[in-house]
């Protein structure tokens, strides 16, 4: 009995929540309202690129209701219908995988209500895609190894979650680099699931296994380069090894600055979610808008971190 | 405790012992000191949180919150561990204030509705992750002082502060388990908890204390984690609650309650550790290694079930 | 010869150096039941283990019908006739009355061939189910799920399924453990009709008089050994316990000639609503008052109450004229009060636990050093209690689930005797204690109250309370419907106030 009442409150509150969504937008009709979902708001580069909407939004007078798919395709598709059902204007969705996700692309198409993917793809294609090409990234970190090395060396290869789209692209691109650098030798590659901690872990069985042969590490992305940068450190080895990452997050900002990261790449969160929004309310007014808008990256180093940091 | 248990244990060890052979022959780089020492580094944290979901699973309890505990006390901790703030008293005591207060809200739930703790710490597990991102509004804080990055980076005479840690641990748990009355009381409950009651056993106390007491534990690895990556980071030990009941469960500890001991946990938790640091010195991809150490588990847990039964 | 069913010759069994059995011979004829006495510990069950092909014998023969058994596993031992009821019984709550019966069978009675014979026939199974228990003549509705079903009916399922395995021989153990007096004439009546039907009986039983009820022949084990076979018209009760325990018992009650001392306990109008009512009472030191009544009167409710495992809602309980109203057992125990419940196995001690920690964990609190227990006081106090209790363990450190069942009471009592109370409750302390052990628990009790412990006695054995108790409170449906004191009390005094109201 208690627990039945307990859910009863549950449900009653998202009710109530729900009701309330649309008497608001009843009342606010010239509002734009667009829904937007995304990967994870656990992610540092995630919660930037939601930020730089949420001030879009706000500039252009829209509404912006945000949701947390929480790493779940299946909970991102039913965040999408529950904005289809809610008759938003427009949607944007962060995509949790490449192909998961992909119906929710169909649900809104055939709801007639545009939808735009924000930093990565999903198999089906979108009404426009705001983005980078990871794929992008990791050359550029990778030539960066390759001319810092003189093309000779021993590298390795540091993953996200294997299978996520990020980590495949990232791969390509690495490894297209390595493949025209004949010289560079791949010596090891492992996941370290995206995390600081556990890239920390495995450099540190790195440095037991290879030592004094390993020149430089990339990692996918920036929480496991500082974690291979602590590990290097801590082995008194940092200034043997060349240690790239990709996101230019706060953190890895920093290191580059001391001089501890040798270098990063810039994938423009602001730019991402400022062009999505705008993209948005561009589609719902049905005025002309690209159908994919390609943020470059930049390569950050010590020579030019002052113009990345805030 | 008795003859059985005691036989079991040493199936366990022998265990640890067969895989470590095999892995020092398969690679000249696992037996050495410094390879031992990166694997006491890198087990401190989960044997910490092991040895706290131990005390709760003697009694027959379960602790999922475990990861989200770790997550909270880090944040707190490096709130107030910025360089030239507080003295490094305060961020340590914070970050175990927190870890036990989540302990203590666990076991005060449990104790009191009679809601099933697996329940409970559920509940808790998505609260704790909630208030981590809260208080950390979603990003790591970092720049934090060099004291209380020494907590997790340093070493004295050579052996790293974490192993240091872990051995107090060991020891401190292992004589509030076996030689006070609250240990007595905690494998009471958990062996017979209706009996407990009629022997005059508070119940209700017992519970209180080992859900605060892992809470304490967790909130220990919690600032262990966060100085190691000299960062508080709102999405640091998720999943690592499951790590923890393997090791404590691997080592001999019955879900049913009643059985369990701090060595055991111990190698159980070494036994993940070794696993998963061999199995990158041995460039075991990434794919296989979820697999091989599934396997060793379920491995490990049979043989001490051969030699519990002679 | 060949009246004989089944023929055991010469069978040993040790387990890791201990005999367990020692060249045991059992002889059973066609269709009748033999009753395997001995108490716990004596070898019946590992006895039965070899029979059904459980365990393995190191030596000797068993024949069924001239075959030998040796070296059969379970499923064959089945499959050749011997079936066993466990006492424990082991069924599928969720299934069905006949799926319970077929289970592990449902392909032969498909009536389907080949591939088809993996479809369930429901129907089919029910069939055959209804014809079973009609034959048996128990009213059991064949599709009804097992869950709903009483502890006796399960058992008549059981039998039901040993009858359809073709059985010819059929183990009970302890098959009236857990149903009604009523529920027991039902079975001894299909007992009978299994006779009739050459169908062989082995009967386990610690219940004496059904022994001499049913059975036709006696075969006692003791501490391993075979101690011999007699028909059950050349023996009575007292020849029986002799024969098990090895002596004769004269006297099982001891007397006293010690007066009793100031009041312990008074309870005043004591109630709680749908349980009892109205119950006063007072314990003195030195005396035993026994509880007696039927099952539900309302005895272990009133102990609950006044341990503070149960709250009550009027009247009043005081210990040595000061109010005590215990919230916790913790209470209770602080204000001298002990209690060692029905439930052994549920309330009394710790499985996993050892005998030492078992009897220290209501007293651990006074066996202190700093913040850590005297481990020396502690042994030196187990010690001390397992010798006066005549404890038989291995040592302080054997863990006490592999004590006999009086052994464990003795841990329990010893356990609330550390706690130094001045009041015992004592709910069916002899309850699953063999013979042997039953006699010395009573030296214990009215040696206890000798030194001038009060003492509450609940049983449902009229022959304890009378032999052990000073005065006699009975109680009928949770009301108190006399106090005899122990000159007048006659059992059949004693079951007219049970009944009473």
């Amino acid at each position: 009995m208690k627990r039945n009442g307990i859910f009863a409150t549950i449900i009653a509150t998202a009710l109530f929540a729900s009701c309330n969504q649309s008497s608001d937008k009843e009342s606010g009709e010239d509002k734009l309202v667009i829904g937007a979902t995304m990967l994870s708001m656990q992610n540092e580069f995630i919660v930037n690129v939601s930020d730089a909407m949420e001030a879009k939004a706000k500039e252009m007078g829209v509404e912006l209701i945000t949701v947390d798919a929480e790493r779940s395709a299946l909970k991102q598709v039913e965040q999408v219908e529950s904005f289809i059902s809610q008759g938003v204007d427009a949607i944007i969705m962060n995509p949790c995988e490449v192909e998961a996700s992909s119906p929710a692309i169909k649900l809104a198409m055939d709801a007639k209500i545009p939808i735009i993917n924000v930093n990565s793809e999903t198999s089906a294609k979108p009404t426009a895609f705001v983005g980078s090409d990871d794929t992008e990234s990791a050359r550029i970190a990778m030539k960066y190894i390759a001319e810092k090395l003189g093309g000779k060396g021993n590298v390795l290869m540091m993953h996200g979650f294997m299978g996520q789209a990020a980590q495949i692209k990232r791969d390509n691109g690495a490894k297209e680099i390595l493949k025209a650098n004949r010289g560079l030798k791949l010596l090891a590659e492992q996941s370290g699931e995206w995390d600081r901690a556990k890239g920390m872990s495995l450099t540190e069985n790195w440095i037991q296994s290879y030592g004094d042969k390993i020149n430089a590490i990339f990692a996918q992305n920036d929480e496991m380069g500082m974690g291979a940068v602590k590990a290097l450190e801590a082995a008194g080895l940092k200034n043997k090894v060349l240690v790239v990452s990709v996101d230019a997050i706060p953190d890895a900002l920093q290191a580059v600055k001391k001089g501890t990261l040798d270098a990063t790449v810039f994938q423009n969160a602001k730019e991402q979610g400022g062009k999505a929004i705008e993209t948005a309310v561009k589609a719902a007014k049905k005025e002309a808008f690209e159908q994919e808008v390609l943020i470059p990256f930049r390569l950050v180093t010590k020579g030019n971190v002052e113009e990345f940091l805030k | 405790m008795n003859r059985f248990s005691k036989l079991g244990q040493y199936g366990i060890f022998l265990a640890f012992a067969l895989i470590c052979l095999v892995l020092a022959f398969s690679t000249p780089k696992f037996f050495t000191l410094s390879n031992l020492l990166i694997i006491g580094n890198q087990v401190s944290i989960n044997a910490l949180l092991a040895f706290g979901v131990t005390f709760v699973i003697i009694t027959g309890g379960i602790d999922l919150s475990l990861g989200s505990m770790v997550a909270v006390a880090g944040v707190v901790a490096a709130t107030f561990a910025h360089p030239d703030t507080y003295p490094l008293i305060v961020p340590l005591l914070v970050g175990l204030g927190a870890g036990s207060a989540i302990g203590a809200f666990n076991g005060l739930v449990t104790t009191k509705s009679k809601v099933p703790p697996f329940i409970v710490t559920l509940g808790t597990m998505t609260i704790g992750r909630g208030l981590a991102l809260i208080f950390s509004k979603g990003r790591p804080i970092s720049n934090l002082s060099d004291e209380f990055n020494f907590i997790g980076g340093g070493n004295i005479a050579g052996i790293p502060f974490p192993i240091i840690i872990l051995i107090l641990a060991f020891a401190v748990c292992s004589v509030v388990l076996n030689k006070t009355v609250l240990g007595r009381y905690i494998y009471a409950v958990g062996g017979n908890e209706p009996a407990a009651l009629a022997s005059g056993i508070r119940v209700s106390r017992v519970k209180m204390w080992v859900y605060t007491i892992c809470g304490l534990l967790s909130g220990l690895g919690g600032i262990l984690l966060t100085s190691r990556i000299t960062t508080g980071q709102p999405n640091a030990g998720a999943g690592f609650e499951l790590d923890a009941i393997a090791a404590a469960i691997i080592g001999g500890t019955s879900t049913s309650g009643g059985t369990g001991t701090m060595t055991g946990t111990l190698i159980g938790a070494l036994l993940i550790g070794v696993i998963s640091n061999s199995l990158d010195l041995l460039n075991v991809t990434s794919y296989y290694q979820q697999v091989v150490m599934g396997v060793i588990i379920i491995g490990a847990v049979v043989l001490d079930g051969i030699g519990k039964k002679d | 010869m060949s009246d004989y069913i089944l023929r055991i010759k010469e069978v040993s069994k040790s387990f890791s150096g201990i005999k367990a059995l020692d060249n045991i011979h059992f002889d059973l004829k066609k269709g009748e039941v033999h009753a395997l006495m001995g108490e716990n510990g004596a070898g019946k069950s590992t006895f039965m283990k070899i029979l059904i092909g459980l365990v393995a014998p190191d030596s000797g023969e068993i024949l069924l019908e001239g075959e030998s058994l040796i070296g059969s596993n379970v499923n064959e031992t089945l499959k050749k006739g011997i079936s066993m009821i466990h006492q424990e019984i082991l069924i599928i709550p969720e299934l069905t009355v006949a799926q319970n019966i077929f289970l592990g069978r449902e392909r032969a009675v498909s009536g389907k061939r080949g591939m088809l014979s993996g479809w369930l026939n429901d129907k089919e199974i029910n069939q055959r189910g209804a014809v079973l228990l009609d034959k048996m003549g128990v009213n059991i509705a064949p599709n009804a799920k097992m869950k709903h079903l009483s502890v006796a009916q399960m058992q008549m399922v059981e039998i039901a399924k040993a009858i359809s395995n073709n059985a010819k021989v059929i183990i009970m153990d302890e098959p009236t453990s857990a149903i009604s007096d009523k529920e027991v004439a039902t079975l001894f009546k299909i007992i009978h009709d299994l006779k009739a039907q050459g169908v062989s009986i082995i009967y386990i039983s610690h219940k004496m008089d059904e022994i001499f009820r049913i059975s036709d022949t006696i075969t006692v084990l003791r501490d391993g050994k075979y101690v011999g076979t007699k028909s059950a018209t050349e023996l009575d009760q007292n020849a029986l316990i002799a024969m098990m325990v090895g002596r004769e018992i004269d006297r099982m009650f001891p007397e006293t000639t010690q007066p009793v001392g100031q009041e312990v306990l008074s309870v005043q109008n004591l109630g709680r609503a749908g349980k009892f009512s109205n119950i006063s009472f007072n314990v003195k030191a030195g005396e035993i008052v026994g509880l007696a009544g039927l099952m539900g009167a309302g005895r272990t409710e009133i102990a609950r109450a006044i341990f503070g495992l149960d709250q009550w809602d009027e009247g009043e309980i005081m210990i040595k004229k000061i109010p005590l109203r215990a919230r916790t057992p913790r209470e209770a125990i602080d204000r001298g009060i002990g209690y060692v419940s029905e439930d052994r196995k549920g309330l009394g001690f710790i499985p996993q636990m050892s005998v030492k920690d078992n009897i220290t964990l209501s007293s651990i609190n006074y066996h202190r050093k700093g913040g850590f227990i005297d481990t020396h006081s502690e042994q030196s106090v187990t010690d001390k209690m397992i010798a006066d209790l005549k404890i038989k363990t291995a040592g302080a450190g054997q863990q006490v689930t592999y004590l006999s069942g009086g052994n464990q009471q003795k841990v329990v009592i010893g356990r609330v005797l550390l706690a130094s109370p001045e009041l015992i409750i004592l709910d069916e302390p002899t309850r699953g204690v063999d013979v042997g052990a039953k006699f010395e628990i009573y030296k214990l009790i009215r040696g206890l109250a000798d030194q001038g412990m009060a003492i509450i006695m609940i049983s449902s054995e009229l022959p304890e309370i009378l032999g052990l108790s000073d005065r006699i409170l009975v109680l009928s449906k949770g009301k108190q419907t006399a106090m005899l004191s122990k000159a007048e009390a006659t059992q059949e005094l004693i079951m007219r106030y049970a009944v009473e109201g």
